[in-house]
């Protein structure tokens, strides 16, 4: 196994930082673009990269704390209200960040 | 009218999320090429990266992934098959996911300006006795 292969498969959670920090600079920058250039594709942006950013540390979370024993003791409905809570984040955060950046798009083109 | 039985998981949730990434994807994509084309600079160019690496990792691995084509490697570590294609595809959706939205951030906060400094609008007062040494003394 190559030294990259290898560092990716045993430091998985040092990329799922970088994917985590990705998503907090894109809400920044979001953020900013809707405050100070009121574009309003920002701020759908802003809320799609929190909305991604919630549903990815959930899956992160989960994979170190949902063990078969916690999902026993949660009972059936709820540990499959958890499980699935974050796909719907994620979906709803990428169409969020889809249409928000359509959106700053057209704005941009409005503005120049 | 009574559907089929084998029409109805069509048009399920887990039959329509990949079909919905794949479109998100390709979206994407198209929208950060007509925002950065024509322009130069590292915002448009780090955008376009991020937003190819996104647009491989949501249009063809998640979905594969989904779909049953690729299996994920399980928390046992006992990989049913090809244990090397397993790890590479596994590698590929790490660095295409993670590396895409790092990337992809990074170059929104730069396009917004994230790391300039704003110029203070507040006046500026330049005290009188030093504004020039070469005015005489009063």
């Amino acid at each position: 196994m190559s030294p990259f292969v290898d560092f990716v498969i045993k430091n998985g959670f040092l990329m799922d930082a970088c994917g985590v920090i990705g998503l907090g600079l894109l809400g920044l920058g979001a953020v900013r673009l809707s405050r100070r250039y009121q574009s309003w594709g920002g701020s759908l942006l802003a809320f799609g990269a929190m909305l991604l950013l919630i549903g990815r540390l959930w899956v992160i979370v989960m994979k170190q704390f949902m063990t078969a024993k916690a999902a026993a003791s949660m009972g059936h409905t709820m540990s499959e209200l958890v499980m699935l809570a974050p796909f719907v984040l994620l979906t709803a955060g990428l169409a969020g960040v889809v249409w928000g950046l359509w959106g700053h798009e057209q704005w941009l083109r409005s503005e120049r | 009218m009574t559907l089929p039985p084998d029409v109805l998981p069509l048009a399920s949730i887990s039959a329509m999320r990949p079909v919905f990434l794949i479109i998100m994807g390709v979206f994407l994509l198209l929208t950060a090429w007509r925002i950065t084309r024509g322009t130069t600079g590292w915002a448009p160019r780090l955008l376009m990266g991020g937003a190819m690496m996104l647009a491989i990792g949501y249009s063809v691995i998640v979905p594969l992934y989904q779909g049953g084509v690729l299996m994920a490697i399980p928390a046992s570590g006992i990989v049913v098959g090809d244990a090397a294609s397993a790890v590479a595809w596994e590698v590929i959706k790490l660095v295409t996911m993670n590396g895409g939205w790092l990337v992809f951030g990074l170059g929104l906060a730069i396009h917004a300006g994230v790391f300039e400094t704003e110029k203070s609008a507040a006046p500026v007062q330049v005290p009188i006795s030093s504004s020039s040494i070469h005015e005489p003394l009063r």
